[in-house]
């Protein structure tokens, strides 16, 4: 697996669509490997008890697909600095998360990534992913 | 519960969170167990993240990191409390200002709206994290499009040994539900919006889009995500169909019609072209109903045809206004024009009577 | 000009496990794979000059060559078109060895394609750039015809309708294969054989395609060493000959999307195919006694059976009817279980199991096997061999 130098990387540079589709045991099994064990996540009893129409994905995973999402394109070597999120609406069990993403910023050596994770029902998150590519 | 009136409320609120947020970084349990192999991969298996940095010992070896290292958004969860959560808590600066939203306040509801995680470096196995939690802020009562409520702000940091390692802002808000229909019968500020509420209310990690100040989200509209390449070959084409034209490539030379075109006559080798508008008539010669997988910028299932225009060349787009069960090759069709986004146009075909 | 034909061999195969998540580097598994194709033949990586690969393969064949500890190179070349390609290194490695360019020359093909980057995901890039094949893409992507399910349907949907053919037509494919990969322990499918009723109750993936009409997709490597039929015979193996070799493209092609030319029923590409294998093996259908041939979908198994001359247009349906394309059927398929049974690794398996039924070692083998016809991808620019026992 390739990872980008900081010169294959400029400002507009349009990272490739992630289509994940959240299957239930998408959204258990990540629930589950982020020790996240809230019913909503898990149960569909429990989250339709809650007011949702069913299970959705938890916040720690939104943080880790944003995550892949951004070294998926930028390769295995790029340094992740930081990420912000805006959380949106939910992200069903039986939807589609689907990210795009945009290089907005570059300043020191780090890149900043403009992300937003869709679903359905509109933007389940969108933010921003700081990264550098490895250093010489 | 018991609802006091709302000044008393947001003056002993305001109080509490004071004190805790001056109270500072207050330490929670370390990890039950060190940065380690098994959950990491268990990890990277359900997110779908085959970066081998995090799990193949080789890779990670001639990586920058020079050895295996956590993926940085995993940090929260070395420290989760697990199933029995309530077992070993420790208490936190945020608690009892939650509680008294809760339980005081009629704020039941709670969605987390912002998650900032900076990371200052990766961790590697055998590291065992301990957080430190604060209160950062306590904003509000504000009016949001799912009911009043307090924006509560904290921020973790996670140290290993003396060494913080990363660090969290996290803000939720907890509302108080707005009530379907009906008169307001508690004095609480309603938003007026009525649309359908199809968000989580009380789920722990329960999030939505209201925003600080509540205003519903616009944008104009998104990038149609499936753009043609274009280049002076093929411009006449999408040019023609900004225009409601269906243009096909006539050979200035010998006259024969091309689609898809390109810069050269196969028949007599000319580079003369141009283009016929044609009729914007056509049948199914071919066509799929596609369902799997997820195509970005469409919604399934949709219906790709191949269609032979009476000018003898064939083309290829969606089958549109009708239901997929109902296309069937020889189907007569008409073209129309769809505009994606701000920019591109599509022609598309929909049913014409024979 | 002298023929191709009959002077070289393939003289080692190997391969790493077919997993949907192998945990290791796409270049790792390359290594790994040469490495025991080398060992099959009784050769050690200093004896290797020469090497190729697919375009699409991401690990370059210095790369390869320098974690197996391959050293000087006098020839490496790679081959075009996605799973088109397969066949078509064994051609290039052929020619590199009858002319004396190389002497050793390895085949690789390697990747995580289910658990890296899957080609049947849809990928907005295809269509982005104004190059041939952007342009090419970019009258089929952004009506969402995007990926490969898709692009093989088109043709199958046609096919069905000038020939009456069925969706069972197409699922008595996926049973067969299933068949084979259920006694073949290196298949994913392994134990896990399918009925026709269950292949029509599988989800659609893009009509006329059903799930089980599409092959899994795998990670894996396999690997073949090319070097002088002379030579292999003086190896730890019985040669493989290198009977007929060719690569076929067919006008007005394009990639995986040549809808525009008159008839839309046939792979012309491995028609072109079919007829130089034929003519430089001085074989013909009947002097086969297995075939491997790409079954990435199932429908173009039946359109090569007719395109090389099995039956003829539009019979194929009878061809695989009452399990005419099963093991103990008129001609055995893919005994390996092919890319529908074993794993999508590109063809490259497929060519492995044929070396395997020449030497007569395949856990599904043919009885009285001499000459076995092998196929690369179909819709694309393609390739094709035919391997003889010595």
């Amino acid at each position: 697996m390739r990872t980008l130098t900081e010169d294959q990387i400029a400002i507009g540079t349009v990272l490739p669509d992630l289509v994940i589709p959240l299957t239930p045991t998408m959204i258990i099994s990540t629930a589950l490997a982020t020790m996240d064990f809230t019913a909503v996540h898990h149960d569909v009893e429990g989250a339709r008890a809650q007011g949702s129409k069913d299970i959705f994905l938890n916040i720690l995973t939104t943080m880790g697909l944003v995550e892949r999402y951004v070294t998926d394109w930028a390769g295995p070597g790029a340094l992740i600095r930081g990420i912000n999120v805006r959380l949106g609406v939910p992200a069903y069990a039986g939807d589609t998360l689907t990210f795009t993403g945009t290089v907005v910023g570059h300043e020191n050596g780090e890149f900043t990534v403009e992300v937003r994770g869709e679903v359905s029902l509109g933007d389940h998150a969108t933010g921003t992913v700081r990264f550098s590519p490895p250093g010489e | 519960m018991t609802v006091t009136t709302d000044a008393a409320l947001h003056e002993r609120l305001m109080a509490l969170a004071e004190r805790r947020i001056a109270a500072g970084e207050v330490p929670g349990p370390a990890a039950a167990d060190p940065v380690n192999l098994p959950m990491i991969r268990h990890w990277t298996d359900a997110m779908g993240d085959a970066n081998p940095v995090y799990t193949d010992p080789e890779a990670a070896a001639a990586s920058p990191h020079g050895g295996i290292v956590a993926p940085p958004a995993m940090i929260q969860v070395w420290t989760m409390p697990g199933v029995n959560r309530k077992a070993g808590q420790r208490p936190t600066p945020v608690d009892d200002v939650l509680a008294m939203l809760n339980d005081e306040g009629g704020y039941t509801g709670v969605v987390a709206t912002n998650c900032e995680q900076t990371y200052h470096r990766y961790v590697r196995p055998g590291e065992r994290l301990f957080p430190a939690t604060r209160l950062t802020g306590l904003a509000g009562p504000k009016r949001t499009a799912l009911g009043e409520g307090y924006f509560v702000t904290w921020n973790v940091t996670w140290y290993s040994g003396d060494e913080a390692v990363a660090e969290m802002l996290f803000r939720v808000l907890k509302f108080r539900p707005r009530k379907p229909e009906g008169p307001v019968g508690d004095g609480n500020a309603q938003d007026g919006a009525g649309r359908e509420d199809t968000r989580d209310r009380t789920g722990e990690n329960a999030q939505d889009g209201a925003g600080e100040n509540g205003r519903d989200r616009t944008r104009g509209r998104a990038p149609y995500p499936l753009r043609p390449a274009i280049n002076g070959d093929t411009a006449f084409f999408w040019e023609g169909v900004a225009r409601g034209e269906l243009r096909i490539q006539r050979c200035g030379s010998c006259g024969e019609l091309r689609h898809p075109p390109g810069p050269m006559c196969p028949s007599c080798r000319s580079t003369d072209r141009g283009y016929v508008v044609a009729s914007g008539e056509g049948e199914v010669f071919s066509y799929v109903v596609h369902h799997n997988p997820p195509v970005p910028g469409r919604r399934t299932p949709f219906v790709v045809a191949v269609v032979q225009l009476p000018e003898g060349v064939r083309i290829v787009g969606n089958v549109v206004d009708c239901a997929p069960s109902e296309v069937g090759i020889g189907m007569p069709l008409r073209v129309t024009y769809r505009q994606m986004d701000d920019e591109l146009t599509l022609p598309l075909w929909a049913p014409r009577e024979a | 000009m002298s023929s191709l034909s009959g002077r070289t061999a393939v003289a080692g195969i190997g391969a790493t496990e077919f997993s949907k998540q192998s945990g290791r580097s796409e270049l790792r598994l390359a290594a790994e794979a040469v490495l025991a194709a080398l060992d099959d033949a009784g050769l050690t990586p200093a004896d290797v000059d020469g090497m190729v690969t697919y375009t699409q393969d991401t690990n370059q064949e210095i790369a390869v060559a320098r974690e197996a500890g391959i050293g000087d190179l006098s020839f490496f070349s790679r081959v075009h078109y996605g799973g088109g390609a397969a066949c078509g290194t064994v051609l290039h490695a052929a020619m590199a060895v009858a002319t004396g360019v190389a002497e050793t020359v390895v085949c690789y093909r390697a990747f995580n394609e289910r658990s890296g980057r899957r080609f049947g995901q849809p990928d907005a890039r295809i269509g982005g750039e104004p190059s041939s094949q952007g342009l090419e893409m970019s009258w089929h992507v952004p009506y969402g015809l995007m990926t490969p399910a898709a692009w093989v349907a088109m043709f199958a949907r046609r096919y069905m309708h000038v020939y009456g053919v069925t969706s069972e037509d197409f699922g008595r494919v996926a049973v067969a294969m299933r068949r084979h990969a259920a006694t073949n322990p290196a298949a994913w499918f392994h134990r896990r054989p399918i009925t026709l009723r269950e292949h029509q109750e599988s989800k659609w993936i893009v009509e006329p395609l059903h799930l089980l009409d599409c092959c899994q997709e795998s990670d894996g490597a396999v690997a073949l060493v090319v070097t002088s039929a002379e030579r292999a015979r003086h190896l730890r193996r019985s040669p493989a000959v290198i009977k007929a070799a060719a690569q076929g493209s067919g006008a007005g092609q394009m990639m995986m999307t040549s809808y525009y030319r008159d008839d839309m029923t046939g792979l012309p590409e491995m028609g072109v195919v079919g007829r130089r294998l034929w003519e430089q093996a001085r074989l013909g259908p009947a002097d086969v006694q297995t075939a491997i041939l790409y079954d990435h979908f199932t429908p173009f198994v039946l359109t090569q059976l007719e395109e090389l001359g099995f039956c003829g247009r539009g019979e194929a349906r009878d061809y695989v009817a009452d399990g005419g394309i099963e093991i103990d059927g008129r001609l055995p398929v893919n005994p390996h279980g092919g890319q529908l049974g074993e794993a999508y690794i590109h063809g490259m398996n497929g060519i492995a199991e044929a070396v395997r039924q020449i030497r007569g070692t395949s856990v599904n083998q043919v009885a009285g096997v001499h000459n076995v016809l092998v196929t690369a991808g179909t819709g694309v620019p393609t390739s094709g061999l035919i391997l003889s026992a010595d």
